[in-house]
């Protein structure tokens, strides 16, 4: 063991010796560079060097370079070819080029406005909250939901549809959880938003608010057991009695969170993707 | 070092049991390994490949596989420089043939109207033409061409089923089908055939294994409706039923009756081209297609006479790449919305 840990520091030793060797006439002819200088500087009139232009960091900017990648473009698991997504992407870039989709989250709200040949003048516009965003790649999908004139109203829009002319954020920001579904069975205040709604301004560096609201439900029976651990809804005030809140833990999981068979990471794939989209957005 | 003594009887034993495989039960008699030595091994280690090739063998052949595929490929580019086949002119009565390709997935499109429509999307890959069999020799009323797709390993076949193959000078392929043609409709074994061997605007008919369900009751297998639920039913609810008559004292042939299900050859007739990219090969088939995704399906010219007028003047007796003909990089019906068209509108 010693005799190898001496050859070892011998070798160490004489490749320090060699990175001295090297490291000496890169620096002469660092010296060798600076001389020539004064020498030409000498001969002829020195040429005025501007010093280095300070360079200003705009933190506030830097907070503002926020990575948004919709949530469409993360490919779903499974063993379908990527090849698949890529032929996706690149429409799904294409229509981005044409028409603005803006950023937008769960709980923000939204006006749609859409090509409707049953409408009067032809233009239908919709404004609601968005409670839920699904489906991936080209056929992604989010749903707003509006109370009018007492009457809840859904809709579905398909975000890459071409009959869709403009989708106007008018209030961006995020509830506790990432599907509000249960707001059909919250008192119908949670879900009315004024039709002629002004859009609220939002700066592009901050972060996104976090509207930390909690509903208050109607009574029950509810389109489902909302108090139950599966839906891991934080929005909700729940209004059950404490027997009934013990009751629905029975069907917690807890061991479904350290399956490891369940866990799909997406940091890398999503900064693949963002990578790719921004650089043809910008083309 | 109990602990051996009780491994190495187990070995024995496990020896004594199977004697026809020397290779595994030795690795258990050694020991050196431990407890992992009596792992039954995966079968592949007992195949002639892992016996008599090292790891860089292995390697070695691996990557000498890779160029020869691909410069079989690339020799076939150009099949109109070798001589081709007499090229004739395309009539109405005459049947090219198809392609093989793998389904990728579906997705949707929508029409300049605003209408949305589901797409399946198929990859022509490596898809070439491997033998003419004329019609004496198939016996059959039309001549026939042997299709292949999707490239595969040479060595889990035996030579005589990679012969085909080595004749038409390409790669091994996944799936090989017969397509019947007219005569003049013939190509040159060899030849590479391309997606934009479809067109879009005309209608095909795509041929695939279906998904298997494995043995199925007669409510999913043939949509039985059942019995009720409650009312007094015990233990039938699923089930079929009478299956004949006091009169008729038996069972009809082909009375349907639980089973397997799916995994049989089933065919979507009529489904439309609605675009094609010729760049990475692909055919956007309207609607939906037998079988799972990466499945190999066959596709061909519609058969419907509905569709004849559809089909008319196709690239014929294929689409030639280094031919006269320079495509764009996608072909889409006149019907699609193109993403590059501001939004639909109805004024």
């Amino acid at each position: 063991m010693a005799a190898a840990c001496g050859r070892l520091l011998l070798r160490s030793a004489a490749a320090g010796v060699l990175g001295l060797a090297a490291a000496r006439p890169a620096l002469s002819g660092r010296c060798f560079s600076c001389s020539s200088y004064r020498i030409s500087s000498d001969g002829e009139p020195a040429k005025f060097q501007p010093p280095p232009k300070p360079v200003i960091i705009d933190k506030q900017k830097q907070k503002g370079e926020r990575r948004f990648l919709s949530p469409e473009f993360i490919p779903p698991r499974g063993r379908t070819d990527p090849l698949k997504f890529y032929i996706e992407r690149k429409d799904m870039i294409q229509r981005r080029k044409v028409f603005n989709i803006p950023e937008f989250y769960v709980g923000s709200v939204l006006a749609v406005t859409t090509a409707d040949p049953c409408a009067n003048d032809k233009v239908n516009r919709f404004v609601g909250i968005c409670i839920q965003r699904g489906g991936k790649g080209l056929g992604a999908t989010f749903v707003l939901r509006n109370v009018i004139e007492d009457q809840g109203v859904e809709i579905c829009y398909e975000l890459y549809n071409p009959r869709i002319q403009a989708i106007e954020v008018l209030k961006l920001e995020k509830r506790l959880d990432d599907n509000l579904m249960y707001l059909r069975d919250a008192l119908p205040e949670y879900s009315t938003f004024d039709v002629n709604m002004k859009p609220v301004s939002h700066l592009d560096h901050e972060e996104i608010p976090v509207n930390k609201l909690q509903v208050r439900m109607k009574p029950k029976p509810w389109s489902k057991r909302w108090e139950r651990p599966k839906y891991n809804i934080k929005g909700i005030k729940f209004e059950l009695p404490e027997k009934k809140m013990k009751a629905a833990q029975k069907w917690s999981q807890p061991w479904l969170e350290f399956d490891m068979l369940r866990e799909y990471d997406t940091s890398k794939i999503e900064e693949k993707i963002w990578k790719e989209v921004s650089e043809e957005l910008k083309k | 070092m109990a602990g051996w003594g009780l491994l190495g009887r187990l070995g024995g034993r496990l020896w004594a049991a199977a004697p026809g495989r020397p290779l595994w039960a030795a690795a258990g008699a050694s020991g050196d390994r431990g407890q992992l030595g009596f792992v039954v091994r995966h079968i592949n280690s007992a195949t002639w490949w892992h016996e008599h090739l090292s790891e860089e063998n292995v390697q070695f052949l691996k990557k000498v596989t890779a160029e020869e595929y691909k410069a079989q490929t690339d020799s076939k580019l150009c099949p109109l420089k070798d001589e081709p086949w007499p090229l004739n002119e395309w009539k109405p009565d005459s049947i090219r043939v198809g392609v093989v390709a793998v389904k990728l997935g579906m997705m949707p499109i929508w029409t300049k109207s605003g209408k949305k429509h589901a797409v399946t999307l198929l990859k022509v890959q490596d898809c070439h033409v491997l033998r003419y069999i004329s019609k004496e020799e198939s016996g059959g009323k039309t001549s026939q061409l042997l299709v292949g797709g999707k490239n595969a390993s040479p060595f889990y076949k035996s030579e005589s089923a990679v012969e085909i193959f080595k004749e038409a000078g390409v790669p091994r392929k996944q799936k090989v089908t017969t397509f019947n043609v007219t005569d003049d409709a013939i190509i040159k074994p060899g030849t590479p055939l391309y997606a934009a061997h479809f067109r879009p605007g005309q209608f095909v008919d795509v041929t695939a294994k279906t998904i298997g369900k494995g043995f199925q009751g007669v409510m999913k297998r043939w949509g039985f409706k059942g019995q009720p639920a409650s009312h007094g039913q015990t233990k039938t609810h699923r089930r079929p039923g009478a299956i004949s008559t006091n009169k008729a004292a038996k069972v009809y042939r082909g009375k349907k009756m639980p089973g397997r299900m799916g995994n049989i050859y089933r065919t979507s007739f009529g489904l439309k081209v609605w675009r094609i990219n010729t760049k990475h090969d692909i055919i956007y088939v309207n609607g939906s297609v037998p079988g799972h995704t990466n499945c190999l399906v066959k596709v061909k010219d519609s058969k419907l006479s509905t569709y004849k007028d559809c089909n008319k003047n196709p690239p014929f007796p294929t689409f030639f790449a280094d031919g006269d003909e320079k495509l764009p990089e996608d072909l889409y019906d006149e019907e699609i919305f193109q993403f590059t068209d501001p939004s639909v509108t109805y004024a």
